[in-house]
C-alpha cells in the first residue's frame, strides 16, 4: 500500500543523511579508535602483565599483582598525595588570581590590549622551555635572578630547586605562573560580556561594590569559574615538561606526581607492567575528577 | 513576460502530520493552492505556519500525509528537487559571497553556463532594483537590500514555487509598506505561485488572493481575505482576524429576537437557544435605545475614536468616525444593525447560519 | 563627581597602574631576562650581581644556528612535525566537527562523548603503551609514529573547537543553499566552509602551537632523527651544563615561532580558549 512506500521513502531519505554523517565522521573517528582507544586497552592489559625490559625471562600473566603493589607502595601513595597538593594549589591560585587580575584590569580604561599580548607569552612557551628558564635564569644559585633577590634582601641563598619543599614550592609556582594567564583571560573575556545593565540596577540599589561581586559577579560568572576548573585541573593531572626540566621530579622523589612516577618507573626502571598499571591509575583519577567537576556544571546551571 | 500563461504550481497537502518529540506541531493540514495563486498562510506566532511551508520546501518531512506539486508526490523528493525558491525570515544570505555570487549560485549549482549566469543575475537583480550593488557583500547592505537580494536570489531560477516566511518582519514600518506592494507586483508580473507566512492579519488581507488561518498546527479556515474577514467560521477565527477583532457578546435567542441584558435586537428566523453574537467595532454606533454599558477609555485614534464599553462584565469596542471626546465613566447605549451581525455557537465554537442570514448581501 | 572624591580617585589610578606594570613585568620578565641574557658573552653571564649594562654579542644566536651546537635540523624537525600534525587534523576534524554541530548522525551523543573523553587521556597513559607498539612495529624514532602519536591530543580537540564555530552557523545556510540545489557536499564546500575559516584558522593555531610544544612523546618516541626543538633545548641543558647564554639564544629561536604566533594571532587565541568557556563550555 502507499503507506508502506511512505514509510520506506522516510527512511530512504534519513538514511541517505546519516550516510553523509558517517561518512563524515568515520575517518576521525577511525584514527581517535586506533590512535587512542587501541593504546589505552593494551596499556589496561599490560597493567595485568609483568614486562620489565631489564628482565624480559620474568615476562607473563601476573594478574592483579601489579595492582597489588601499588596500593603498598609508598611511592605510589607519597606521588598521589603530590598530586593532590600539586593539582589543589595550582587549580586555587590560577583561579584566584586570575580573577583578581581579571578584575583589576576591568578598571583599567585603556591598554587591556597590552595584557592580552603579554598574557599570551607565557601560554605559547613549551612548557619544557618554562622550566628550563626557570631552572636557571630564575632560581639557579648564583645566577638567578630570585637567588639574587633574596641575597639582596639579605635572606641569603636559598637552595630553591636543591630542597624538598622549596623544590615542590618552586614547581607550583612555575605552574601558576605559566598557566594563571589562562584564567586570566578567559574570565576577563566572560567579565566583559556580562550584561552591565544588571550592575547598574545594582548600582542604583546602593549595592556596595562587595556584594554586588559576590550576588551578581559570581554567579553570572559560574558557568566559566567551572570550566577554567575543569581545563585547568586536567593540565595540573597531567603535567610533566615542566617538572621534569625544573627538578626531574627531585630532589629524591619531592615532586615526583604520579604523571612522573608512572613515567619513571616504566622509562627509568623498565617496569612497564607496574608503569602501566600507575598510569591507569592516572588515568581512572583524571577521568573521576572530570566527571565530578562536570556534574557540578550541569548540576548548578540546569539543562 | 506578463501574458505567461499560468499552468503550474499547483500545490496540494494532504493530511500532513509533523511531531517534534512528542509534540504535534501539524495537526494534519489540507489545502490546496491553485496555479499562480498569491496564498497565505496566516496565524499567531508557534501555530505552525513555518513548519507548513518548511514541509512544502522539503526542508522538513511530514510523519504522515502527501504533498503533491503538478499532480505529482514530492512528499519526500530533497528540496533542490522540488524547483521551489524560498526568502528566509533572516535572508539567509551567504556572507561570504557578492550579492552577484550570491544570486548566481542556484544557477551555479544548476549548471548554466557563465555567460547566462551573469546576464541572468543582472535580469534578476534589475527587477528588484539592486543591480548598482552587485559587487557589495550582503553586511554592507540595509536590511531592505538584503531582503531584495534574497528575493533576487529566489527570482533569478524561474522557480514554479515562491515560499516567503515572514518577509517583512525585519523591516521597519514604512519599507514594510512599500514592500508589500513591491511584492505584489512582482507577483503580478512572474506569475509564480507564492506561499506567504505571516503573522501580520493586515498584510495577509492586503495581499493575498486566499489565505488559511492556522492555530495550534491546525487550518481554522480558508478563503479570500474578504471571505474570512466577512464570515469567521470560528469563534477562534472571529477573535482573531480584524484589529480590533470583532466584538464577542453573549446573548440569547428566542422568538427571532436576540435578547441581550437590557436590550432586544430582532432577528428573524434566528434559531433559538444560547449564542455567542459578533459584531464588527465599526458596525457599532452609541443611540438613545440600545445596549447600556459604561465607557471605560476611549483611545483617540486620529480620524477616529475607539471607544472601550463595559456592557455587563464584556468589553466591547467600537469605533466611531466622530473624535469628539467622551467623559470616562459616562453611561453609554451601543446599537447595531441584524445584518451587521454573525452568531455562534457557544458549545461548538461554530458559525450558525440561517435562512434569513443566508439571503443577506 | 564632586571634587572631594577627585584625590582618592587619581589615587586609585596610581594604585591600579602600578599593580598593572608589575603583573606585565612578571609575566614578561623570564623572556626579557632569557633575551638579555643571550646577548652576553660567556664570561659576562658568570658576573655576579648579573650586568645589566655590557657590550652585546649576537654569537649565541649565531652558535644556535651554525656549529655543533645547532638546533637548525630540531628546527626543521619541528616545522615538519607540526605542520604536518596540524594539516592532517584539519582534514580529519572539520568534516567530522560539521556532522557532529549539523547532521542527524547516529548516537551522536554518545561519539560526542566519547571525543570529549579521548581528550582527556593523560599523555604518560598513552606514552608507554605506545613506546611498545612503536618499538615491536619498528617506527620509533619516525615521522610516521610521531604524527600518529600527535594526532592523539590534538584532533579531539580540534573537532570541539570547531563544533562550537559551526553551531554559531544559522541552519538557514544550508537550507538555502539545498532548496538552491547544492548537494550536502556542495553545501559545505561552498556555504559552510568559507564561513569558518575564522575558525579554523583558530584550531589551526592551536594545534601547531601543540604540536610545536610537545615533549613527553618526542623525548621518549623520537630519537636521534626525529628530535624536535622541546628535546633538543632539554638535551643541551643535560650537556652544556653551565652554557647559560646559548641556552638562552638557543631557547629563544626555539620559542621564536611560538611567540611570534602568539603575538600575531593573539586574538584568535584568546578567542580559542574563551569559545568554550563564555559559551558554557560547548553544548554536548
Ligand atoms: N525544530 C523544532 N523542534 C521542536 N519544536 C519545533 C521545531 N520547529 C518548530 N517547533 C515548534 O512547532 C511549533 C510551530 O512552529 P512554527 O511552524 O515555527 O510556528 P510559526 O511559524 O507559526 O510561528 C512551535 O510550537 C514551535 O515551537
Ligand atoms: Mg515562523
Amino acid at each position: 500500500m502507499s503507506s508502506g512506500r511512505a514509510h520506506a521513502d522516510r527512511r530512504a531519505l534519513a538514511a541517505g543523511e546519516r550516510r553523509f554523517a558517517i561518512l563524515l565522521v568515520a575517518p576521525a573517528l577511525l584514527v581517535l579508535l586506533a590512535t587512542t582507544t587501541v593504546p589505552i586497552a593494551f596499556l589496561i592489559w599490560n597493567s595485568f602483565q609483568t614486562i620489565n625490559l631489564a628482565m624480559p625471562f620474568l615476562d607473563g600473566f601476573a594478574g592483579l599483582a601489579n595492582y597489588r603493589q601499588m596500593s603498598g607502595d609508598p611511592a605510589f601513595w607519597h606521588s598521589l598525595q603530590l598530586t593532590a597538593i600539586y593539582t589543589g594549589s595550582t587549580v586555587v591560585m590560577q583561579l584566584v588570581i586570575g580573577l583578581g587580575l581579571a578584575l583589576l584590569v576591568l578598571q583599567i580604561p585603556r591598554g587591556q590590549w597590552l595584557f592580552r599580548i603579554f598574557a599570551i607569552l607565557p601560554i605559547v612557551l613549551a612548557p619544557v622551555v618554562v622550566g628550563l628558564f626557570w631552572r636557571t635564569l630564575m632560581f639557579a644559585p648564583n645566577f638567578g635572578m630570585i637567588d639574587f633577590a633574596t641575597r639582596a634582601l639579605g635572606l641569603g641563598t636559598v637552595n630553591w630547586l636543591g630542597s624538598p619543599t622549596p623544590a615542590l614550592v618552586s614547581v607550583i609556582v612555575i605552574h601558576t605562573w605559566q598557566w594563571t594567564p589562562f584564567a586570566f583571560l578567559v574570565l576577563l573575556a566572560s567579565l566583559a560580556s556580562l550584561p552591565e545593565d544588571l550592575y547598574e540596577a545594582a548600582r542604583l540599589d546602593r549595592a556596595s561594590a562587595w556584594r554586588r561581586f559576590i550576588h551578581i559577579t559570581l554567579p553570572l560568572l559560574r558557568p566559566a569559574i567551572v570550566i577554567v576548573i575543569i581545563m585547568r585541573a586536567m593540565t595540573a593531572l597531567s603535567a610533566f615538561a615542566a617538572i621534569y626540566a625544573a627538578t626531574g621530579g627531585g630532589p629524591g622523589t619531592a615532586t615526583e606526581i604520579l604523571n612522573l612516577y608512572a613515567y619513571r618507573i616504566s622509562f627509568t626502571q623498565l617496569d612497564f607492567g607496574y608503569g602501566s598499571a600507575l598510569a591507569v591509575a592516572l588515568l581512572v583519577l583524571t577521568l573521576a575528577v572530570s566527571g565530578f567537576l562536570f556534574r557540578i556544571r550541569t548540576a548548578g546551571s540546569g539543562p | 513576460m506578463t501574458t505567461r500563461a499560468i499552468t503550474q504550481g499547483e500545490v496540494i497537502l494532504e493530511g500532513i502530520v509533523k511531531n517534534y518529540g512528542t509534540f504535534r506541531a501539524l495537526k494534519g493540514i489540507d489545502l490546496r493552492i491553485a496555479p499562480g495563486e498569491f496564498f497565505a498562510l496566516l496565524g499567531p506566532s508557534g501555530s505552525g505556519k513555518s513548519t507548513t511551508l518548511r514541509v512544502i520546501a522539503g526542508l522538513e518531512v511530514p510523519d504522515a500525509g502527501r504533498m503533491l506539486v503538478d499532480g505529482t508526490e514530492m512528499t519526500f523528493a530533497p528540496p533542490g528537487e522540488r524547483n521551489v525558491a524560498m526568502v528566509f525570515q533572516n535572508y539567509a544570505l551567504y556572507p561570504h559571497m557578492t550579492l552577484e555570487q550570491n544570486i548566481g549560485f542556484p544557477l551555479k549549482m544548476d549548471g548554466v553556463p557563465k555567460a547566462e549566469i551573469a546576464a541572468r543575475v543582472q535580469d534578476a537583480a534589475r527587477k528588484v532594483r539592486i543591480d548598482h550593488l552587485l559587487a557589495r557583500r550582503p553586511g554592507q547592505l540595509s536590511g531592505g537590500q538584503q531582503q531584495r537580494t534574497a528575493l533576487a536570489r529566489a527570482i533569478v531560477r524561474e522557480p514554479r514555487l515562491f515560499l516567503l516566511d515572514e518577509p517583512l518582519s525585519n523591516l521597519d514600518a514604512q519599507l514594510r509598506l512599500e514592500t508589500r506592494i513591491e511584492l505584489k507586483r512582482l507577483h503580478a508580473s512572474l506569475g509564480v505561485t507564492t506561499i506567504y507566512v505571516t503573522h501580520d492579519q493586515e498584510e495577509a488581507m492586503t495581499i493575498a488572493d486566499r489565505m488559511a488561518v492556522f492555530r495550534d498546527g491546525e487550518i481554522m479556515q480558508i478563503g479570500a481575505p474578504a471571505e474570512v474577514f466577512g464570515r469567521p467560521d470560528t469563534l477562534d477565527v472571529a477573535a482573531f482576524i480584524g484589529s480590533p477583532p470583532m466584538n464577542l457578546i453573549p446573548a440569547r435567542i428566542e422568538g427571532g429576537e436576540a435578547h441581550f441584558p437590557g436590550w432586544r435586537l430582532a432577528l428573524p428566523g434566528a434559531p433559538a437557544g444560547d449564542v455567542v453574537v459578533g459584531v464588527r467595532p465599526g458596525r457599532i454606533r452609541l443611540a438613545d435605545d440600545g445596549l447600556p454599558g459604561k465607557l471605560l477609555l476611549s483611545e483617540n485614534l486620529g480620524e477616529a475614536m475607539l471607544l472601550n464599553v463595559d456592557v455587563d462584565g464584556t468589553l466591547v469596542k467600537l469605533r466611531l468616525p466622530d473624535v469628539s471626546p467622551i467623559a470616562e465613566g459616562t453611561a453609554v447605549r451601543l446599537a447595531f444593525d441584524g445584518s451587521d451581525i454573525l452568531l455562534f455557537d457557544p458549545e461548538t465554537r461554530r458559525r450558525l447560519d440561517w435562512p434569513e442570514m443566508e439571503s443577506r448581501p | 563627581m564632586s571634587s572631594t572624591r577627585r584625590r582618592p580617585a587619581t589615587l586609585r589610578r596610581v594604585i591600579l597602574t602600578v599593580a598593572a606594570a608589575l603583573i606585565l613585568f612578571i609575566w614578561a620578565f623570564p623572556v626579557l631576562w632569557a633575551v638579555v641574557v643571550s646577548l652576553k658573552s660567556e664570561s659576562e653571564v658568570l658576573a655576579y650581581p648579573p650586568s645589566v649594562i655590557f657590550e652585546p654579542t649576537l654569537r649565541n644566536f649565531r652558535d644556535a644556528l651554525t656549529g655543533n651546537l645547532s638546533i637548525a635540523s630540531s628546527l626543521m624537525t619541528s616545522i615538519i612535525l607540526a605542520t604536518a600534525t596540524t594539516v592532517l587534523t584539519i582534514i580529519l576534524a572539520v568534516p567530522a566537527a560539521y556532522a557532529f554541530a549539523r547532521l542527524r548522525l547516529p548516537a551522536r551523543q554518545g561519539l560526542g562523548f566519547y571525543t570529549l573523553v579521548t581528550q582527556m587521556i593523560p599523555p604518560v597513559g598513552l606514552v608507554i603503551p605506545y613506546y611498545l607498539i612503536l618499538n615491536r612495529v619498528g617506527l620509533l624514532d619516525t615521522y610516521t609514529g610521531m604524527i600518529t602519536v600527535y594526532l592523539t591530543f590534538s584532533l579531539p580537540f580540534a573537532i570541539w573547537l570547531m563544533v562550537s564555530y559551526l553551531e554559531d552557523i544559522p541552519r538557514e545556510m544550508e537550507e538555502a543553499a539545498y532548496l538552491d540545489k547544492a548537494s550536502r557536499l556542495q553545501a559545505l564546500w561552498h556555504v559552510i566552509l568559507p564561513q569558518i575559516r575564522g575558525g579554523i584558522g583558530v584550531t589551526t593555531v592551536f594545534v601547531f602551537l601543540n604540536a610545536w610544544n610537545e615533549f613527553l612523546f618526542a623525548v621518549q618516541l623520537g630519537g636521534n632523527r626525529i628530535r624536535p626543538v622541546t628535546v633538543a633545548m632539554h638535551n643541551f641543558v643535560s650537556i652544556e651544563q653551565t652554557l647559560w647564554a646559548k641556552l638562552a639564544a638557543a631557547a629563544l629561536v626555539a620559542m621564536l615561532p611560538v611567540i611570534v604566533i602568539g603575538i600575531l594571532a593573539q586574538r584568535q587565541i584568546v578567542k580559542g580558549l574563551t569559545v568554550g568557556a563564555v559559551k558554557g563550555g560547548g553544548r554536548r
